[in-house]
């Protein structure tokens, strides 16, 4: 809520300084960061009409009058705020009426501080609205399974594709979010091949589903000798891991094997190799798990990353369909595009669906508040989006 | 003789390329060591080969040293080569399997402490001593166990008996409270026989919270370990630890622990007659009264079942490991023998697909 009312606020230069001021972005755009780890000054997205503009636009009016009659995605939540919403305003205007009529100082200065706090109950209402409007995604608050591959640059990508990975460790830490590896294929200097690792944690998904996509890096390699820039990639998938209850996986599909399959096992034997491979024989879908020491805990990790991709396999189609129009995408067709550039030359990363710049990799890269902010800034894009799209599909359907 | 300090010595200064050198010239000599005496037998070439290495500086890092000790293993007809190495080296850098370790630990160079601890662990697993002997400790379901010879070291398959007792175990509560009362807690009260290192008995503890056990064993190492792992992973309140012989002792001293909801046992079971084809890891080093089972692999599992109807409440169960061919030898001798009252309900597929598992249970008068 708080997310989203921020970013509206944000948006709505005009309306900032009635509001609670934020030092930070009450300073200048660029360059005032303090120390090298301050988090960038936020940057007004471009491109978005202020709150006070939607709520006068007459395509949300007719939104919010179909809603409130009780048409499709209404609740009764959301039918209640427009109705208070309505009353408020027109408590306003009678306000502010009487307040011009009035003649006695001490009343008409009554009046004027009951008018902003009217004002402020407005546009609470306002983002509350907006937040009511926005459907939450199924998956929003499930947990995940995030796979890290090397791209393009050889050693280099599997170098940064290990950075990355760390990255995202030290971010779930920052979140107070479980982080275990489950798969962990490392390159011969020290990089990364492909891992992948589960998170779990509040609304994990929620926040690192902008996280996938390609990433690319610009830097000159650790192994480069004549001091070149080079351009390497890395991908992430973020796949939210189903519930029990959405994900149902017939027994006799699977086959697992392990490396006491032959002989008399249980007492007989004494072996240690406790690796577990699962096979879905329908779809073909292959997990594996060496992570650890305890065969079935090995073989439960297996399990959540055959859940997680049957569940991404199974989601896959109306994702696509859902996002097509979107910058911001999450799942499939996510997954192939640049959706940010590492640039260590001139020490800025840009993510490329909101065009926003920030300065400090080395900070960015310890996965906290700098990481935190822009994941924050995708999420407030996504749901203006998302708002957007609600409201055209209302004019196709309700065209006045 | 195996001399740790020259393998050391020579180990500490191989770098990647020589290292293959090394072994690839090294193998000749080294399979004469293969006969069956306990020695590692180093010729003279390899030692001088050895010795001129030690003049250059390398690093070695935790890749290279795995590869060696691997090489070492096989020529030494040690079985899981590989893995041994990995869970070795792993273990010496804080990691529990090689798996697990990040790339950045993986190509630091060790320190000449970790390779030393590395070389020392290493001989003992030349000597054929399980692995799980040598770091001293090994992992089961959920919990990590302190392992000490002779007391038996708890096999894979068990994680699934200890699965099986769990979902029994709730399915009979849910089914108990009804509808009605679904938060209603249970409060199982286990009896485990031959708890040996305690691995069933506390991922019990842990997996049913609201639940206690009676652990009993025949040997006080094992009942000595089941206590000392409890108090590491602070379970010791809910768990009560007996020395105490189901084949000889009476049941009467059971009894005030008693009757319980569930009997769990993974018993000796090996029929006697297989105990010769164990490997060197558990003949030479494990509790063989822990496996041998008797004629038949029989002996305990019928002792427990006929002191299974004195300790167990009403529709109470009990959970045995067994022999894939147990199940239906138990099924016969339970009908020779109906005054007990016990039926054999289910018999659970281990992950090989094997029958494991025997769910019997006593019927309510």
């Amino acid at each position: 809520m708080r997310l989203l009312s921020r970013a509206l606020r944000a948006a709505q230069g005009c309306r900032a300084a009635a509001l609670p001021p934020r030092s930070y972005r009450a300073a200048p755009a660029e360059g005032s960061a303090a120390g090298p780890c301050r988090p960038q000054p936020r940057r007004p997205l471009s491109a978005r009409p202020c709150l006070d503009e939607l709520f006068a636009a007459p395509s949300l009016h007719r939104l919010l009058e179909e809603r409130a009659r009780g048409g499709a995605g209404a609740g009764p939540e959301l039918a209640a705020r427009i109705q208070r919403l309505r009353d408020k305003e027109q408590e306003l205007r009678d306000t502010q009426e009487l307040a011009r009529q009035d003649e006695s100082e001490d009343l008409r200065k009554l009046a004027e501080q009951e008018i902003i706090s009217c004002q402020e109950e407005i546009a609470d209402l306002k983002h509350q609205i907006v937040l009511l409007l926005i459907p939450s995604e199924e998956a929003d608050n499930n947990d995940l399974v995030m796979e890290v591959t090397a791209g393009v640059g050889g050693q280099e990508a599997m170098l940064f594709t290990s950075e990355i990975f760390d990255m995202y460790q030290r971010y779930a830490a920052y979140r107070k979010w479980r982080f275990e590896i489950l798969e962990y294929f490392p390159s011969e200097i020290g990089g990364l091949r492909h891992a992948v690792a589960s998170i779990a944690g509040l609304e994990a998904y929620k926040y690192m589903k902008f996280e996938g996509g390609v990433h690319r890096v610009q830097r000159v390699p650790k192994t480069e000798k004549q001091g070149r820039i080079h351009t390497s990639t890395m991908t992430v998938a973020i796949l939210p891991q189903p519930t029990e209850m959405r994900l149902k996986i017939n027994p006799k599909d699977l086959r697992i094997d392990t490396k006491r399959a032959s002989g008399a096992g249980g007492q007989h034997v004494n072996t240690t190799d406790s690796a577990v491979r699962i096979i879905h024989i329908p779809t073909g879908i292959v997990s594996e798990c060496q992570q650890e020491r305890s065969q079935i805990r090995n073989k439960e990790k297996a399990m959540q990353m055959l859940c997680a991709k049957l569940y991404n396999l199974k989601t896959e189609e109306e994702t696509k369909k859902r996002n097509s129009v979107r910058k911001i995408q999450i799942g499939t067709k996510g997954r192939s595009e640049k959706i940010r550039t590492y640039n260590f030359p001139q020490d800025r990363i840009t993510d490329h669906r909101i065009s926003r710049s920030v300065h400090h990799i080395e900070c960015f890269m310890l996965g906290e508040d700098m990481l935190d902010e822009m994941i924050q800034s995708l999420r407030e894009y996504a749901d203006y989006e998302s708002l957007m799209e609600i409201i055209s599909e209302s004019e196709k359907i309700n065209p006045s | 003789m195996w001399k740790p300090e020259v393998a050391f010595a020579a180990m500490r200064c191989l770098t990647h390329p020589l290292l293959m050198r090394f072994l690839g010239l090294s193998s000749p000599c080294a399979s004469a060591g293969l006969s069956q005496t306990k020695t590692l037998m180093l010729s003279p070439e390899q030692l001088s080969l050895r010795q001129s290495f030690s003049t250059r500086s390398g690093l070695v890092t935790a890749t290279d040293v795995v590869k060696y000790w691997q090489k070492v293993f096989e020529t030494n007809g040690i079985p899981e080569a590989q893995e041994s190495s990995e869970y070795i080296v792993s273990f010496v850098l804080g990691a529990k399997t090689f798996q697990s370790l990040n790339s950045r630990i993986l190509y630091t160079p060790l320190t000449a402490v970790q390779q030393e601890q590395i070389q020392q662990l290493s001989t003992k697993r030349l000597e054929r001593m399980p692995v799980q002997y040598v770091l001293g400790e090994w992992d089961f379901q959920d919990l990590t166990l302190k392992m000490r010879p002779p007391v038996f070291i708890p096999r894979p398959e068990t994680e699934d008996l200890v699965s099986l007792v769990v979902e029994e175990g709730s399915w009979k509560y849910e089914k108990n409270s009804g509808l009605l009362s679904p938060a209603a807690a249970p409060h199982p009260v286990i009896l485990e026989i031959g708890c040996g290192s305690g691995a069933i008995a506390l991922s019990l503890l842990c997996k049913l919270s609201q639940s206690r056990v009676i652990a009993v064993d025949k040997e006080k190492a094992a009942v000595d370990l089941t206590r000392e792992n409890a108090q590491r992973l602070q379970l010791q309140d809910r768990i009560h630890i007996l020395h105490h012989d189901v084949s000889s002792s009476s049941a009467k001293q059971l009894l005030p622990w008693g009757p319980v909801d569930f009997i769990v046992s993974n018993p000796p079971y090996v029929f006697h007659e297989d105990m010769v084809s164990l490997a060197p890891e558990i003949l030479r080093y494990e509790d063989l009264d822990a496996l041998d089972g008797g004629d038949g692999g029989m002996r305990v599992i019928k002792t427990i079942l006929a002191l299974a109807p004195s300790l167990l409440k009403d529709s109470g169960s009990v959970f045995l490991e067994v022999d894939p061919r147990h199940p239906e030898m138990v099924e016969n001798w339970l009908q020779t023998y109906p005054n007990l009252l016990l039926t054999l309900c289910a018999i659970h597929k281990d992950f090989c697909g094997k029958p494991r598992f025997l769910h019997i249970q006593k019927q309510s008068r």
